[in-house]
């Protein structure tokens, strides 16, 4: 008796829920990143965080109406497996790409995005070439390498006062585009850099390397890494007894909470150039990071932060685009002016960079076992310690 | 002065590893005259079962010996039972197919560790990781500070005591002599009533054994995630052309060569050539001594 009117019903309702789904279909998007390989962990943060967002946004209606459907592509951090996948996502009809980590994949995927002239949003890659090659269709959300470490020199310069550095960084374009960054920091400040040394991500045993850097007594020691380099180098200098004013990084590797809990005593007092923290004051980041945080057990670096507030920023180039084509996309891209979790996202053309987003960044100190936003002075959430006790002083 | 004290302290440690990991690789090049690629991806399974002991009991990692090598042996003795000898019995195309399967055996290792463990990075976070002693605390006054990690050192007096154990089985014992043979004729073995097939065994079970105590002997001072194997692999392949193939002694001495002379590569020439350094040994070595230091010494009536 009842069945035809349940029959009936859901026919009523599918042909009912056509014509709106006509209205708005779905929007896939397929995230490329590297979930496994040595940079998994920052594919993972980034995954999470682009999960959290995705939800955020469908949970107040979407795109337009439209439900973002998130897909994700491992691309084991090579750039042939990136630039194999954003070709696949291309060819499939995807009109905008966001992703990737290593400025290594990055540099390819842009490539690629450029030629087939659809618009790919960079989240956490620094290389300063990628926005340096007059790309009509990339944009970059993040700072660059260049400018990674202003607000670490500015603490250098004002509290500091070093007279030589040391610069350590491993053969990867984020090593090399980080160091050289900082040797030119260096020289406008007067520093004498006293060494600039390459070495191979992956090694063993650094110990050799910062005998030799033990000798030449630098103030300050200066290191673009990954994570595991960053805690084997600040354990070895530990051990060695390598005395300097400050031990300070170039964000990436030890700017994750990993860096804390496996380098453990030998990370305290370290500083790091960051682009994010959670400790900020800009709209939504708190929560995130709480949100994250509850969920997760540990708090977000700034490549989560990029990859979270990155889906907003989609949103908004999506929601001011005429169409959603890739020309379209890509026009709505330049026209985004928006404050974000990660900071206010403003895509300019200035100083040779093409469609970049120029961000604070900011320096972190381990105290107690925690990173404290210590640089500039207004996004401080503690007074920084320096000068820091020698190795001898501590235990 | 202190730089090169230094460097040779730290070259002299890692280099005792390194002959750890070479001598495993050079057992069974000498028995079964094929290199083992997937030597290295041996090593990672031996610091997976160490690390999961940390991880669950807080088992000491040089403790979890006692547990990785007899596990590795196990791994090792059926890979070739079940694995390596029916290969060996086929007659192929390819004249060393066997090697292609060590290198498949190694990518598959590899693979199930990162669907088991993710690619994420693990240490074991012991109390002592940065523990050292240093000589001014020793000597107060003394003109130059030299350190010497703990856990380097230990990981060090482990592979030097496994070493001496090595070499007393293989030159004291029955089955130590049996395997000395099969090594150097295996017909000649054959006839002597050796049973070749088992010493083949015993042998990949032994070289999977000692390159698992190295993977213990590692874990507190580096770390670990599924991918780490390929290099070792490599250092021990370099290791065994420099030491001269099968041969025992010469893996002990070109892992003590190779680890000094990365240490000095880095230190005096900067650490992005060590890569390089290793490979201009490699080659080196290939067309000046095609024996490595095994000849030598065979020429000097120094060792076996």
């Amino acid at each position: 008796m009842k069945r035809p009117l349940v029959i009936g019903l859901s026919i009523l309702m599918l042909a009912l829920s056509l014509p709106l789904g006509a209205l708005a279909a779905d929007f896939k998007l397929v995230v490329p990143l590297p979930l496994t390989g040595k940079v998994a962990k920052f594919g993972e943060i980034m995954k999470k965080s682009f999960e959290m967002a995705a939800e955020e946004i469908n949970a107040s209606g979407g795109i337009k109406g439209s439900q973002i459907v998130l897909g994700f592509e491992d691309s084991t951090g090579k750039p042939e497996t990136a630039r194999a996948i954003v070709e696949k996502l291309i060819e499939g009809g995807q009109p905008v790409i966001v992703g990737e980590y290593t400025s290594a994949c990055a540099k390819a995927v842009a490539a690629v995005a450029e030629e087939r002239k659809t618009p790919y949003l960079v989240v956490a890659s620094a290389d300063d070439a990628i926005t340096q090659q007059n790309y009509r269709y990339v944009f970059r959300q993040n700072q660059v390498n260049a400018h990674y470490a202003d607000a670490f020199v500015s603490f250098m310069g004002e509290v500091v006062k070093p007279k030589t550095i040391a610069i350590l960084y491993e053969t990867t374009a984020f090593g090399t585009s980080g160091a050289d960054a900082m040797e030119n920091d260096a020289k406008k400040l007067g520093i004498t850099v006293v060494l600039k040394e390459k070495y191979e991500a992956g090694a063993p045993d650094f110990k050799p390397i910062l005998s030799k850097v033990k000798s030449l007594k630098p103030d300050v020691v200066y290191m673009v890494s990954y994570v595991m380099d960053a805690s084997l180098l600040m354990k070895q200098i530990m051990e060695l007894r390598l005395e300097a004013k400050l031990f300070a990084g170039g964000a990436a590797g030890f700017a994750i909470p990993e860096f804390i809990d496996n380098a453990k005593n030998a990370a305290e007092y370290v500083v790091s150039a960051t682009l994010w923290t959670p400790q900020l004051n800009y709209p939504g980041a708190k929560a995130y990071a709480e949100k994250y945080k509850a969920k997760y057990g540990d708090y977000p670096s700034y490549h989560g932060a990029s990859a979270y507030a990155s889906l907003f920023v989609l949103k908004a180039a999506m929601t001011g685009a005429k169409d959603w084509t890739t020309e379209g996309i890509r026009d709505g891209m330049k026209a985004v002016d928006l404050q974000t979790a990660f900071g206010p996202v403003k895509f300019e053309d200035r100083d040779g960079y093409q469609n970049q987003n120029f961000v604070e960044t900011l320096a972190i100190q381990v105290q107690k076992g925690d990173f404290q936003t210590i640089w500039p002075k207004t996004h401080a959430s503690t007074p920084h310690v320096y000068p820091v006790p020698s190795w001898r002083d501590r235990r | 002065m202190e730089v090169l004290l230094q460097t040779l302290i730290s070259g002299l440690l890692l280099g005792g590893l390194y002959a750890l990991i070479g001598l495993g690789m050079t057992i069974i090049m000498g028995v079964m005259k094929i290199i083992n690629l997937a030597h290295g991806e041996l090593m990672m399974v031996g610091m997976y079962v160490a690390y999961l002991l940390f991880a669950w009991a807080h088992i000491d990692p040089y403790l979890s010996i006692l547990v990785a090598v007899p596990l590795l042996f196990i791994l090792g003795v059926a890979l070739q039972k079940y694995l390596i000898n029916p290969v060996l019995k086929v007659d192929a195309i390819l004249p060393e197919n066997q090697v292609i399967l060590t290198v498949g055996i190694g990518m598959v290792l590899a693979n199930l560790a990162t669907i088991i463990f993710k690619s994420d990075y693990r240490t074991t976070p012991v109390d002592y990781a940065t523990k050292a002693w240093y000589l001014t605390d020793l000597w107060k006054d003394s003109p130059i500070e030299l350190s010497l990690s703990f856990p380097w050192t230990v990981s060090f007096l482990f592979a030097v005591v496994i070493t001496a154990a090595l070499w007393f089985f293989l030159s004291r014992t029955d089955m130590g002599k049996s395997i000395r043979a099969t090594a150097q004729d295996k017909d000649a073995a054959l006839l002597m009533g050796v049973n070749v097939e088992r010493m083949r065994v015993f042998t990949f079970g032994l070289g999977s054994a000692l390159v698992g105590a190295a993977g213990c002997l590692f874990l507190p001072i580096y770390y670990l995630y599924p991918d780490v194997g390929g290099q070792f692999t490599l250092t021990g392949f370099v290791i065994t052309i420099l030491g001269g193939l099968g041969s025992t002694v010469g893996a002990i001495l070109g892992g003590l060569i190779l680890g000094i002379f990365e240490s000095l590569t880095a230190t005096y020439l900067g650490m992005g050539w060590a890569p390089v350094g290793r490979f201009v040994v490699f080659v080196l070595v290939l067309i000046f001594v095609p024996g490595g230091v095994a000849s030598l010494l065979r020429r000097r009536r120094f060792g076996k």
